[in-house]
């Protein structure tokens, strides 16, 4: 017994160790990691990573993460130590990790220094200008918003697809967009929201369905409302260090924004917290929703519902408005091979790597080059998106604001305007979280 | 001879009379059955559906588009291409990989956490020394500390060591003992006669030979017990081998499986190969529970009445 008992130990330690060893050397040491959270984006960047290890002989190990793990994973691999070389990086957490000393300028290491950063759209390559003017991420997509509809409840409705690309709003009354989405909102007994005896607590499809609060930002909830007034988050952008949400305009828009719950032509926001509002909008529960164009796959792939793709309207100021975003990819300052993840990190953002993203149709590549090539995967595929494309265009985008205190901001800024879309609180209670928000930049 | 036919006559005359006073609990039955059965039903249903078409039959009893791609997604079969199609993410989920690092993940820390626990809930139990009850009383307290507490601390301590990203530093907190273990056994072992232990003191054995030839053997009831729940406990740990083991080497099942399903924000997620994962994963330990579920009941019951 005792024999055996040692035995066994002595195997447990044993396979401890051997799973220590195996652990530690993963693939070659002079491999680069790099990480990713868009599985769509998965193949086509292992294509590239491919095709990067074959001109360079430099190996890539990719790790895709989703959303929800892979930034408490990446602050771990900051604090731990083992964070990789090279990972894809997102305007609202960047100026964190820049202020933390944890990002790599790209300044300082050759491959990524020469890079000319006119083939890019206008505007991404400078989002990523941090305000000591180094630069910590090279472009590699952008994205704007549009709606999703439901093409069978729009012809019900009455509508066309050029009545769609033709709404106006205005925070009073909604405009034509909010006749729309009335016209769209059908009770449970058939009645719809612009006739008599709509009943706003029983509705069996709503006109427009609610990803959310939106946070301080708003990008697929309501900024492509409040930018058509003309107002902005911050009192410059990158780098501003003022906050707008005590904005009379901001507020009334908000208040609108809110109303559409109360009328019944938005799900109330407890009904859609942790609901996937794609899979709902494919259940026919709701007839539009408003999402990036990240977003083009994942609507455009159920069976059995119909989807295209319409503008946002057109607000007061005459014009339609977009959140610009864009990924890039940021090299970790604590790598072993700074040149190595400069290469990798150039290569990502050059047009043969964008050129793969493009053919791949899930986003739209940052380099102006390969967009064509992108709207015709995309039409390949059966996908119109032009709705997506008219607002860089016509230069109707505004960009992400860009400002330290990200984290803290989204800590005030959420539970307050979760409040004021579950009506609890009307939007001029979002001045006092205003004051809040600008009190970190004092 | 009476005695034995009039249970046997009223056991077959049951059936036939009917009791109202029967028919609440027969439906508290059944309603129970149902409740705790469906879920699995659901997941069964929604792993054999196609996920691009799940969304617009949410209601569907049966499973939609009938199809075991979302099984072949898991397995590896199915190239991104075909995944993509059929409403998948286009993420790959390494699942032999995984199962093989939960396998090993809570296999070592079982072995070890009841072996070890065992050893100590012996001195605990069965061994007078000096401050004995102190010592035990502050360990039990140990049990009242959540343990996100120790997590940030013990994550630094496994990043001092070297050890992130390796089996050892994922079963390091799990695999000496927990408090829960020792607690468990030392109960066990008070109950245990003391005549056969001074016997084998008399023949001249040690606490070495006393605590493996008596100790271990008559107590394998509740070490088998203790083993499964840890097991379970174990394999269904989620957080601390998310912190410490996020390579691909020793991610284990339950951080493969969240990865899987978080995608990109507002994306949602494949169901489907989400339900056939969560189905497959589960299956060991259902298989642990069918085999060893009556020693366990037996088991607890056994030491609770002692």
């Amino acid at each position: 017994m005792r024999a055996s008992a040692l035995g066994l130990l002595g195997a447990a330690t044993l396979t401890l160790t051997a799973c220590g060893g195996g652990g530690g050397g993963n693939g070659s040491s002079d491999a680069l990691d790099y990480w990713l959270w868009d599985a769509n984006q998965l193949p086509a960047y292992e294509q590239c990573a491919a095709d990067f290890t074959e001109s360079t002989g430099i190996d890539v190990n990719i790790t895709q993460l989703g959303w929800d793990d892979y930034w408490s994973s990446l602050t771990n691999g900051f604090v731990a130590g083992t964070a990789p070389d090279v990972f894809t990086n997102h305007l609202s957490r960047y100026p964190e990790f820049v202020a933390n000393s944890q990002l790599l300028s790209l300044d300082d290491v050759e491959a990524t220094a020469s890079v000319d950063t006119s083939i890019y759209n206008e505007g991404l390559a400078e989002l990523w200008v941090a305000q000591d003017g180094k630069r910590y991420g090279l472009p590699k997509d952008w994205d704007t918003v549009a709606m999703f509809y439901n093409e069978q409840m729009i012809a019900d409705a009455g509508y066309s697809a050029e009545d769609l690309e033709n709404l106006t709003w205005n925070p009073d009354d909604g405009g034509t967009y909010e006749e729309l989405i009335a016209r769209l909102s059908v009770d449970q007994n058939g009645v719809r929201g612009d006739e008599d005896g709509f009943d706003p607590n029983n509705v069996a499809v709503y006109g427009l369905g609610l990803p959310g609060a939106g946070e301080g930002h708003g990008q697929t909830e309501w900024s492509y409302f409040t930018a058509t007034t003309g107002w902005t988050h911050t009192d410059e952008n990158p780098w501003g260090t003022h906050y707008n949400y005590d904005d009379p305009n901001f507020q009334q828009s908000m208040d609108w924004y809110a109303s559409l719950v109360d009328k019944g032509y938005m799900p109330p926001l407890e009904t859609t917290v942790g609901a996937s509002m794609p899979d709902t909008f494919a259940a026919g529960k709701s007839a539009i929703n408003v999402n990036g164009s990240w977003m083009i796959g994942q609507y455009t792939g159920y069976e059995g519902v119909d989807v295209s793709i319409a503008p946002t309207p057109v607000g007061p100021t005459g014009e339609r408005a977009s959140m610009f975003n864009g990924l890039a990819d940021s090299i970790y300052a604590g790598t072993d091979q700074p040149e190595e993840a400069a290469q990798l990190v150039a290569y990502l953002g050059s047009a043969d790597c964008q050129s793969v993203v493009a053919e791949a149709a899930v986003v739209f590549p940052a380099v102006s080059s390969a967009m064509d090539q992108a709207t015709a995967a995309f039409a390949d595929n059966g996908v119109d998106v032009s709705a997506f494309t008219t607002h860089v265009e016509d230069g109707t985008t505004f960009m992400f604001p860009i400002t330290d205190h990200a984290a803290q901001i989204d800590g005030i800024m959420a539970p307050a305007m979760d409040a004021v879309v579950s009506g609890k609180t009307p939007a001029s209670s979002l001045t006092e979280a205003n004051e809040k928000v600008n009190a970190l930049f004092e | 001879m009476p005695l034995t036919r009039a249970p046997h006559r009223s056991y077959a005359r049951t059936p036939q009379r009917f009791r109202w006073a029967n028919v609440l609990p027969w439906i508290l039955l059944i309603l129970a059955i149902a409740v705790s059965v469906l879920p699995f039903y659901w997941i069964l249903r929604t792993s054999l559906s196609m996920n691009a078409s799940l969304a617009t039959n949410a209601t569907s009893l049966l499973p939609v588009d009938f199809n075991f791609g979302a099984f072949a997604r898991v397995f590896g079969l199915q190239s991104t291409q075909e995944a993509i199609a059929q409403g998948g993410s286009g993420a790959d989920i390494n699942f032999w990989v995984y199962l093989r690092n939960s396998v090993i993940f809570a296999s070592i820390s079982t072995a070890g956490a009841v072996f070890f626990s065992a050893m100590a809930a012996y001195a605990f139990a069965r061994l007078r020394w000096r401050g004995r009850n102190v010592v035990f009383s502050a360990f039990l307290a140990t049990m009242m500390v959540p343990p996100i507490f120790t997590a940030l601390p013990n994550f630094l301590l496994i990043r001092d060591l070297g050890l992130l990203n390796t089996m050892v530093g994922m079963v390091l907190p799990f695999v000496f003992m927990t408090p829960f273990a020792v607690f468990f056994l030392r109960q066990f072992f008070l109950s245990m006669s003391r005549e056969v232990e001074e016997a084998a003191m008399l023949d001249g054995a040690k606490h070495f030979r006393i605590f493996f030839q008596i100790i271990l053997p008559n107590a394998a009831a509740p070490l088998a017990t203790l083993a499964l729940l840890t097991f379970i406990q174990q394999w269904n740990e989620y957080f601390w081998p998310l912190l410490v083991g996020n390579s691909d080497d020793v991610r284990v099942l339950t951080v493969g499986l969240g990865v899987f399903k978080s995608q990109s924000p507002q994306g949602a997620p494949d169901w489907s190969g989400l339900m056939a994962a969560t189905l497959i994963s589960a299956l060991p330990v259902l298989t642990l529970f069918m085999i060893f579920g009556k020693k366990i009941v037996n088991s607890i019951g056994f030491s609770g009445v002692k």
